[in-house]
């Protein structure tokens, strides 16, 4: 799927097969690398610090060995894949590790973590679950109290016109990837989900204006090509969690689908809001952070009093989305263990009946070893709806 | 049809005290109650969950709360829940999520299906709500996303979601440093349920009434204190086996006059036994602390094995209420909602300052250790319950860390030049693996074959120890 000509897809293909290479290098340089998981971690306030942001990612390829002597099995298996590698040193260049309240396998591990890894600094971010006016002020001062707490570990102030900084480059990322992604209208796209998942991915191991520069060269290389990389298929929207590699998407693509849309954390979750500037960079934040990042869990008020307008409300961006890429079906990706997820499977399947958009629904466990189930599942839905 | 027919029933669980004895007719009643309720409509239903500090709140609104986690539990405790599990798959839902969630998601569907009861519905059934409150902890996902499933069957029981947050412990930093604004927003939250009950009762607040309530519930928490602390006498007049039973009042009857004289008994009955040398078990060998993780409802009977080996279990830390009130730092108020907001706090933070002070030590593995001295304890015993991320997990890390720490057993071991010496080594542990009320996951042989090997170790100890 990748395209073997291409240098800056072959410079990604390296990236992405040895992720934090990048990152070893600048910590090498005298940087300080900060380590994250999820979408909830608001990043501008790392960038500010003059620390660099990394997504830690887990191995689908890797068997979990360390970690289950620490951590109980019944942990979402992707974040036990990202706790296993990171106590196995894989992620041995962070300085620190901020773990966010998005679930609770990741706040009932967060001793764990920061027990077990050697880095001098770890943080709790703690996500309120509803969006009420209450919960913006709160969230205000705990995104105060994690600035403070990175200027204790950098031994500096992080000034507001840091943080605007930080917020600027950040929305300007995220214009990018959308301008990425306005490359898959076409059809078939002109970027292949594989290598669209496998740019974010690498992006979020770089520093902002680094991950900035990579998105640029790939945008200038894809509005060039003359032709897909994929031949005409069914265009399919892949909805779920963190999906922080491109095993699943390269499978569909296989087989035929073409990737063309997601709701997922390291795409469009995380990537499409941007921070509205208001003047108070922090409350800025605790806005998009807590309101425009559509996560299951965060508690939205049912407003309607109707099970249809409830999940109207909670899953418009899917709706919004199948009509934008013109989506012929969907696949809804759940890791086994997840309860914000796991407990939406009725509403969504509801939703998608609701927008006629078929979707095919799979629980999975983080492992290479699923591929060949996944194989027959997913083939079997494209056929159906191809 | 699978889901039709109901599972053998489990043999009754031989309890040590009248007072654990009594609690089965109690919920019984309880939960008639709630159906009574519903039929005649005198009272608004709310379901809602355990240990959110909020049920001063509902009794001082005359609101009577359905604990949906408690039916799920009985559902479990009868072997019957595996019906509504396999209806709650067919929606969609996944047997890894909450067990808890997935019973009461299934009968909820069946119910509104239905409308009226499933049949043979344990103790008749969980009465349909008037509302929902549920609740965005820090600890718990299924709370904010149980009964937001179950309104796909019942969309016109509004949902309100109390988001009730905890500093989570980090080494280097006081907690105090955030309280405030943690405290601000839980009152925030607190006063917006009770707009909540006022606008869906059209009653306004009695707050005298609040206040007494909370006074009498404060004044039981204390009396719960004092009563589990008797505990500590050897031999240990009760163990963990009734004490799942005693956090029935604990965890859903407190703010009643029922709850505190429930307590004013059971300390009495313990005072009584102790006076006598009376014990969980007749000749106690070892003392057991369950360590972590909610128990199997079903198999409440393997506590009466461990009893059968010489094992009692003097402490627990699943479903207490962790020290009195007077110790801990609760700033003074006499605003009954300001109070509740501190007290929540109060529990969570409580072992965070005495985790500090001890290098490695971690508020979980602090409270281990204090009641590991308190209770005398010879060693840990865990559940793992598959389904539950809530309570269990960390629960590993807890016992991996508090082996690194601390070491108390004396022995005699063979040193290097053939002499001997004394070494310390650390609380054996067992942790058993099952769930709440999914019953698949449990086999009886393993779990006692289990225990079995556990006893041995404690015995090899005991013989060991070095005087």
């Amino acid at each position: 799927m990748i395209d073997k000509e291409s240098n800056i897809f072959d410079k990604l293909k390296n990236y992405y097969d040895n992720y934090g290479l990048r990152a070893r290098e600048l910590k090498e340089e005298g940087k300080k690398v900060i380590g994250y998981v999820c979408s909830f971690v608001p990043l501008e306030i790392i960038t500010a610090s003059g620390c660099i942001p990394f997504r830690v990612r887990g191995d689908l390829r890797e068997p979990i060995t360390t970690g289950d002597t620490l951590l109980e099995t019944i942990v979402c298996p992707y974040y036990r894949s990202c706790f296993d590698l990171s106590v196995k040193g894989r992620y041995d260049f962070l300085s620190g590790m901020v773990i966010p309240h998005a679930c609770d396998s990741m706040v009932r591990s967060y001793s764990a973590w920061s027990y077990s890894l050697p880095y001098p600094y770890s943080h709790f971010v703690n996500i309120p679950s509803v969006c009420g006016e209450s919960s913006f002020e709160f969230f205000d001062e705990e995104l105060n109290t994690f600035r403070r707490s990175l200027e204790r570990f950098v031994g500096k102030a992080i000034r507001d016109e840091d943080l605007l900084r930080a917020i600027e480059a950040h929305n300007e990322n995220r214009d990018k990837v959308r301008a990425l992604y306005e490359l898959r209208k076409n059809d078939p796209p002109l970027i292949s989900g594989t290598e669209l998942t496998m740019t974010l991915t690498v992006g979020s191991s770089l520093p902002i204006d680094e991950s900035q520069g990579l998105l640029d060269q790939v945008l200038s290389e894809v509005r060039e090509r003359a032709s897909s990389p994929l031949k005409r298929g069914p265009r399919i929207l892949i909805d779920g969690a963190c999906l922080d590699n491109i095993e699943l998407i390269r499978l569909v693509e296989e087989l035929g689908g073409n990737v063309v849309a997601d709701t997922i954390c390291n795409g469009a979750r995380d990537c499409f809001p941007r921070t509205e500037m208001d003047g108070n960079p922090i409350r800025a934040l605790s806005r998009r952070y807590l309101d425009r990042v559509n996560c299951p869990k965060t508690y939205r008020a049912n407003k309607s009093s109707t099970f249809e307008g409830d999940i109207a409300n909670r899953f418009g961006d899917i709706g919004a989305y199948a009509k934008e890429f013109k989506v012929d079906g969907a696949i809804l990706y759940v890791y086994k263990y997840c309860d914000p997820f796991g407990f939406e499977v009725p509403g969504r399947k509801a939703y998608y009946q609701s927008i006629h958009v078929p979707m095919l629904h799979l629980e999975d466990i983080y492992s290479a070893g699923t591929i060949g189930q996944l194989r027959t599942r997913i083939q079997a839905f494209l056929e159906m709806i191809g | 049809m699978a889901e039709e027919r109901k599972e053998t029933k489990p043999k009754k669980r031989m309890t040590a005290t009248r007072a654990a004895a009594s609690i089965g007719p109690m919920v019984k009643e309880f939960i008639t109650g709630t159906l009574q309720a519903r039929a005649e409509g005198r009272q608004k239903l709310a379901y809602t969950f355990i240990v959110c500090h909020h049920e001063e709140i509902f009794r001082a609104m005359d609101v009577l709360p359905i604990w949906t986690e408690n039916f799920a539990g009985i559902c479990g405790a009868k072997r019957d829940a595996e019906r509504f599990l396999q209806r709650a798959e067919s929606l969609g839902l996944s047997r890894s999520l909450c067990t808890y969630a997935l019973c009461g998601i299934g009968f909820d569907q069946w119910r509104e299906e239905l409308g009226e009861m499933p049949p043979d519905a344990p103790w008749g059934g969980q009465a349909r709500p008037d509302f929902m409150i549920s609740s965005g902890q820090i600890l718990c996902d299924p709370r904010s996303k149980w009964y937001q499933a179950s309104q796909q069957f019942m969309p016109d029981v509004p949902i309100y979601n109390i988001d009730l947050p905890y500093p989570l412990f980090e080494k280097d930093q006081d907690h105090r440093e955030v309280r405030g604004y943690y405290h601000r927003y839980i009152v925030q939250q607190l006063r917006g349920l009770v707009a909540f009950l006022e606008e869906q009762t059209r009653k306004k607040m009695d707050y005298d009434r609040l206040e007494e309530l909370v006074d009498l519930s404060d004044r039981t928490w204390n009396l719960i204190d004092e009563t589990y602390r008797l505990r500590s006498a050897i031999p240990c007049p009760m163990g963990t086996g009734d004490a799942m039973n005693t956090m029935v009042p604990i965890c859903f009857m407190m703010a009643t006059q029922k709850a505190y004289d429930f307590f004013v008994d059971l300390k009495k009955e313990l005072e009584e036994k102790i006076a006598k040398g009376e014990g969980e078990v007749e000749k106690e060998k070892y003392r057991l602390m369950w360590g972590g993780g909610l128990p199997a409802w079903y198999a409440l009977n393997d506590f009466n094995y461990f009893n059968s080996k010489g094992a009692s279990f003097p402490a627990e830390t699943t479903y207490r209420m962790i020290a009195s009130l007077h110790e801990m730092d609760l700033p003074e108020t006499k605003d009954p909602i300001e109070h509740l907001a501190w007290r929540w706090l109060g529990y969570w933070t409580f072992w965070y300052d005495r985790a500090r002070k001890r290098p490695g030590s971690e508020p979980d593995v602090e409270r281990l250790i204090n009641w590991i001295e308190e209770y005398k304890i010879d060693g840990i015993v865990m559940h793992e319950a598959f389904s539950c991320r809530t309570w269990h997990v960390g629960l590993i890390w807890q016992l991996h860390q508090l082996a690194k720490i601390y070491k108390p057993i004396p022995v005699y071991v063979i040193g290097k030049d053939g002499m001997k010496e004394k070494v310390y080594r650390e609380l054996p542990s067992l942790i058993l693996e099952s769930d709440i009320i999914d019953i698949t996951s449990y086999s009886e042989m393993d779990t006692r074959n289990k225990i079995d090997a556990f006893i041995e170790t404690l015995e090899s100890n005991r013989l060991n120890k070095a005087a």
